[in-house]
This record gives C-alpha cells, structure tokens and sequence, in this order.
C-alpha cells in the first residue's frame, strides 16, 4: 500500500502541468489527500505518501530549476518503489538470527516479509516449527500455512483464540505490521495486541519485522486513537429501533434475531481490522534500518522531519 | 557558563561566594531546622538588594526580588523575565577602554546571573537560556561596532524567547488540540502556563470537555487556573492530591506542564507531579506532558534527591487557604529543636509514567528527549 501510494504520486508528478512550484506542492498534497480519504484504513497507505511529500519538501530546496527538480524526483520515486523488494530480502537476512534450531514460532495473520524472513531461515538450514494464526475473519493465517508448507516448514493453523494454549511451547513470536507509529508501536492486523500480551505474560520475546516505509508520523494514545476508529465499531445496538422491529417480527422473534446476530457481513462491518500495540510489549523491530528497539523508532522519525 | 578562564571572572566568583558565605551565616540559624537528609539543597535565600553589589543592574535587581517572593515563577514566565531584564543590561553596557564587547559583556553578566541564582536557584529552561546567549556572545564578530553588536544581541534574544518560548507555546497547543476529544474529561495538576493555554484553545474551538483541577498545599497554584477556566465557561472540579485516586475514576486523560526533561526521559515538575502520573499509569489512563525543547537537560536524575529546590518552611506553618496569613499547629516551629520542616519544590516522574511528550517538534515518547537534544546540537 505504501508503495502503491508511491508510484501514484510519482504519476502524478509525471503528468502535472503545475508551473510553479507551490502550484506543485499542492497539488501533491491535495493527491495525497484524496488518496488517503479514499480508503477505510488509510494507515500504511499515509506512511508512504508523507514519507514522498516530505522527500520532496527536501529536494525541492536545493533545486532551482523546476523541470530538473521534477525530473529528479519522478527518478528517485522510481528507485523508491524498485528498492522495496531489496528491501524484504535485507530485513529477512537480518531477522533469521532470531531464529534458532529447533525452535517453535508463533505467527500472526499473512506478512510478506516474515514469510520471507521464515523462507530464508528454512534456507539456512535451521530446522522449525510454525504456528500460525488463522487470524479471523480474513482468514489469511490459511494463506500463510500453505505457503510455509509448500517451503518444507511444518505449520499449524491454530485458532485465533488458541494463542494462550500454544503460547509455552512457542519460543517466539513474529508478526509484520501496516504501520509503526512514533513511540515504536504497532499498527497491525486485529488480534497483535492481545498476542503481544499473551507473550509478554508468558515471558516469551516478541518481535516486529518491518520495512522502514511503513514508519508514520502518529502517535496514538489508546486503541480508539486511530484514525481508523469510528463511533460505529463495536456500538451497542440502538435498543430502540430494535425493540420496534422485534414488534413487527412478532412471534418468531427469536429465529430473526438469532439470523440477524450471524449476519456475517454486518458482524465484520462492525469490527476493528487494525489494533495498536503498544511499544512496551515488543521486544525488538527488525528493519531494514537494522535491529532498533522500540524507541530507536522515534530516533529514525526525529532524524527524518525535524 | 563553566569554561571562563578568566582570572578578573575568577576573582569576582571567589569575592560573590564570599558573599554568599555571608549571607549563608545569616541564615544559619533556619538551616538548623532542615531535615538533615535534604540539608545538601539549595534553599532560596531570599534577595537582599541592600547587600547587592552595584554592578546589579536595576532591571535585574527588580526581578531577583520578584523570584524570591514568587511574584514570578513558573519557568516560562521566569525565563521571559530573566532574558528580558538581560536584555536591557546590554542594552546600558558600555565596554570599557582596552577590551572588546565578545570578551568583557559575560564577565559583565555573570554577577548578574550569581545575584539571580543567590535569590532563587535557576531553572534549568533559564540556565539553556543563558548558555544560549553566552554562545552568541562570544561567536560575535570582534570588529563589530559596540551598537551594532548591542542590537544584533538584543535580536537574538527576541528570536530566541520567539522561536523557543512563545510561537513553541503555540505549535504545542496546536499538536495538543488533536488529542482532546469531545466527552474527554483532563486531568491537570497544579498550573502551567501551556497546559491553561491549551485548555482555553480548546474550549474557543467548541470542544465539550470538561477539566478537574489538582491542587495541593501550600502553594496552591491551581486555585489560579481554576479561576482562569471557570471565567472562560469551562465546567471544572477542584480537588487536592490526596484525593486524586478517587477523581481519576472518570479521568480520559491526564495533561502535565513541565519545570525541565532528564536526559533519560524522567519529568523534573511542581512536587506532586510524579503522585498524578503515578496514579494515572496505573488506571491506564494516559499521562500527556506539554513541554518547550528549551527545557530539555542534558543531565540525568534518578530521584528527587539529588537535585531539587527547598522552598520557605514558613509557608507550610500558614494553613489559611485565603490571601490572609493563619497560622497553623506548625505556629512557633522554630523553637522546637525536634521539629523540622520540609518544603520541596519539585520532584521526579519516572519515564515510565509518562505516555507522550508533547514539544514544538511533534509529539515524542519521553526517551527521544537525547535524539531532541542531539539533532539541535548538530544545528
């Protein structure tokens, strides 16, 4: 998505008739914009557009000649988006230290970069067992056992609500994210931040794998702190209005309710599909920055718009 | 401020610690009386403007005395005051024959600072403040005409309270409004001046929140925003500290001003200030501090101990809560060999205990404040 949001931007950059480079800047910001209002989870989609913006912001200084200054951006969009998957493979050879033989590991949900990271550990010869979330109502924990299986690693599915029965036999825990914010959070598929508890209490480490684009300049507080969270997650039903329609139904009542509670579409609608976890329950981030702890996250955030 | 090799800068220090000597004499008979683990801590000595030498420039005697009865305190407000007294000392120096502004002007200011510090010890936001200046002092071009220099200095110090102070106060408020909601219910203790300012935006911006004020002896600073809040049409409750687990049941958030940042992340803040964040970390609720990077110390604290300010036993002995003066049991303390008070001015919150950091460069957990400090550095 971060990337995605990249090369949409560096399109824009290509087709822009702006003369002026203010006229420029805005139109990027407006783009960036529309692009984040467009979407339900706007959160990794924003990390690689204010990431863009703010490279521009940079190089635009120090050029003076505006056709050279496009030229040179679209160039090192360009560079940008090729160096993401260069960027996967640094994060896995970093990451497959945390892997040791014989060794029992907890997953969350899919990740490309920790079934890289899986993939590329396996190729070391270290010899593992996967368990791996089936991460409702997604289900792309399944997605995640076919591929380890088809690389020879063995992997279980288990129930989202089966992390506390597995968690003493795991030895760590590795999850990807949609975004770190700047206290060295996470921002990631609904169900890491009860994993990361459950690890925290049993003593187990947990690690992030993540690629550096994915750092957002947002610091949330609690869970309804994102800006993903509307008043319509997880509200109680108006009573009211159901209490009408209970009327209306009649006798047979109890059979609609009990359709309308399984109403599968209606009932995800409802949920969450981000939480954050906070960064006192992650043990390290792996990235292509290197092995940081969570506040070496605001390190590199600082040192990137101040 | 440490690395004056000057021998006239030496001799004036050995003759101001003389001085202090003296005055230290005098107040011998009220140290007595402090608790003997404390006894390492400066006490406020209170200004003597009759024992003042006469280099002290008026402006500078005027706010000494006002730092002593904490007619200004808070550390913004004494900051402001501080630079701007300096301000109009360069404004009337004039170097003598036979030496040039860049060397003799700090050798001209530090009795200046000496008779400020004697009259309170200096905030740390005051002491970055001076270091500041003394930079800009001595990277001055040695060929530049004394007016000239006199008024590129007086600049600096208006961009510096601008730039650090006053439009940081703005841009803290701003980032600050993004995290107060409707229905939110704050929590402050005591007074700062960003987190009033913050309230009151919030409030013009139509937000529907309401604030609970904790306040606690002697000083009871938050009766002043209390009654700031309530003016503007705020709905606020008024609560002492002893009574904050009981408030913080309804509490959304917890927001906190600032006396100075370690440099490992811990709060240096009114005393009391740790109880809060204490109280709060442990409901969950989040602890959101206002702070300016000019604040930030390169030093680290590990407790209230070390360092901190003693303020006058006396007010302890006072319990009315009005502006006249009622004496409490405490009456006659002095003449108890026994009996010793303690009156702390700040104290230490652990980094633990704080969620965010709010500073005119973003919102930062509280273990950024070295990287703060380093990138500024680097500038």
């Amino acid at each position: 998505m971060p990337i995605a949001a990249i090369e949409s931007l560096v399109e824009l950059i290509k087709h822009s008739k702006a003369t002026t480079l203010s006229e420029f800047m805005e139109s990027l910001k407006d783009a960036s914009q529309k692009l984040k209002s467009s979407v339900r989870n706007s959160i990794s989609l924003s990390a690689g557009a204010d990431l863009f913006l703010r490279f521009v912001t940079r190089t635009s200084h120090d050029v003076t000649n505006f056709e050279a200054c496009k030229e040179h951006l679209m160039n090192s969009g360009k560079v940008l988006v090729e160096k993401a998957v260069a960027v996967r493979h640094k994060i896995a050879e970093l990451g497959v230290q945390f892997i040791k033989d014989d060794a029992t590991i907890l997953i969350h949900s899919y990740s490309r970069v920790v079934m890289l990271l899986l993939q590329q550990a396996a190729a070391h010869k270290i010899r593992f067992n996967v368990y791996v979330t089936e991460s409702r109502p997604t289900s792309l924990g399944i997605k995640s056992a076919k591929i380890l299986c088809k690389a020879g690693i063995p992997a279980t599915i288990i129930l989202d609500t089966a992390v506390g029965y597995v968690i003493d036999k795991v030895d760590a825990v590795f999850v990807g994210a949609e975004g770190v914010v700047e206290n060295g959070g996470l921002i990631n598929a609904i169900g890491t931040y009860q994993l990361a508890v459950v690890a925290k209490a049993a003593n187990k480490p947990f690690y992030a794998v993540i690629e550096s684009y994915k750092f957002v300049r947002l610091f949330p507080l609690n869970q309804y702190d994102l800006p993903t969270h509307t008043s319509d997650l997880l509200a109680f039903p108006d009573l009211e209005s159901r209490c009408y329609q209970e009327s209306q139904i009649g006798e047979n009542s109890e059979q609609n309710i009990k359709e309308e509670d399984y109403d599968v579409e209606n009932f995800v609608a409802r949920n969450p599909t981000v939480d954050y976890t906070p960064p006192e329950y992650i043990t390290l981030l792996c990235t292509d920055l290197g092995v940081l702890t969570p506040s070496g996250v605001s390190d590199e955030l600082i040192k990137l718009y101040l | 401020m440490e690395n004056e090799g000057n021998k006239k800068s030496i001799k004036e220090r050995t003759k101001a610690k003389h001085k202090e000597k003296q005055s230290k004499e005098m107040n011998e008979s009220s140290n007595k009386q402090v608790a003997a683990l404390f006894s390492h801590l400066e006490i406020a000595k209170g200004a003597n403007a009759s024992l003042a030498s006469r280099d002290i420039h008026p402006a500078v005697l005027v706010i000494g005395l006002q730092f002593a009865d904490f007619k200004i305190c808070g550390a913004n407000a004494r900051c402001i005051a501080t630079l701007t007294a300096f301000k109009k000392v360069i404004q009337d120096y004039k170097t003598p024959e036979g030496t040039t502004l860049s060397r003799h002007l700090p050798t001209h200011l530090s009795p200046q600072i000496s008779y400020l510090v004697n009259s309170r010890p200096m905030s740390v936001g005051m002491g970055n403040a001076i270091r500041h200046l003394k930079l800009e002092i001595s990277t001055m071009d040695i060929d530049l005409a004394d007016d000239d220099a006199k008024l590129l200095l007086c600049e600096k110090i208006d961009n510096f309270i601008r730039d650090r102070i006053t439009v940081a106060d703005r841009v803290i408020v701003s980032y600050g409004l993004q995290k107060i909601q409707d229905g939110d219910v704050i929590l402050t203790y005591a007074r700062s001046s960003v987190v009033q300012a913050l309230l009151l935006e919030a409030h013009a911006k139509g937000i529907q929140f309401k604030v609970i004020i904790v306040d606690s002896r002697p000083r009871l600073e938050g009766k002043g925003l209390l009654r700031c809040l309530v003016d503007a049409g705020i709905s606020c409750t008024y609560a002492f500290l002893h009574a904050v687990g009981f408030v913080l049941k309804d509490v959304s958030k917890v927001f906190l001003g600032a006396h100075a940042f370690m440099s490992n992340g811990a709060l240096y803040s009114r005393v009391g200030t740790a109880m809060v964040a204490m109280m709060a970390k442990e409901k969950n609720i989040p602890v959101i501090v206002c702070c300016e990077t000019y604040k930030f110390a390169e030093k680290v604290q590990l407790d209230s101990f070390v360092m901190n300010e003693q303020g006058n036993p006396d007010e302890m002995v006072n319990i009315s809560t009005t502006s006249t003066p009622k004496a409490g049991l405490l009456d006659g303390w002095l003449h108890k060999p026994d009996l010793k008070l303690l009156n702390l001015l700040h104290d230490l919150t652990p980094s633990k205990y704080i969620t965010t950091v709010i500073t005119e460069v973003g919102m930062i957990p509280c273990t950024s404040v070295p990287v703060i400090l380093r990138e500024y550095k680097q500038v």
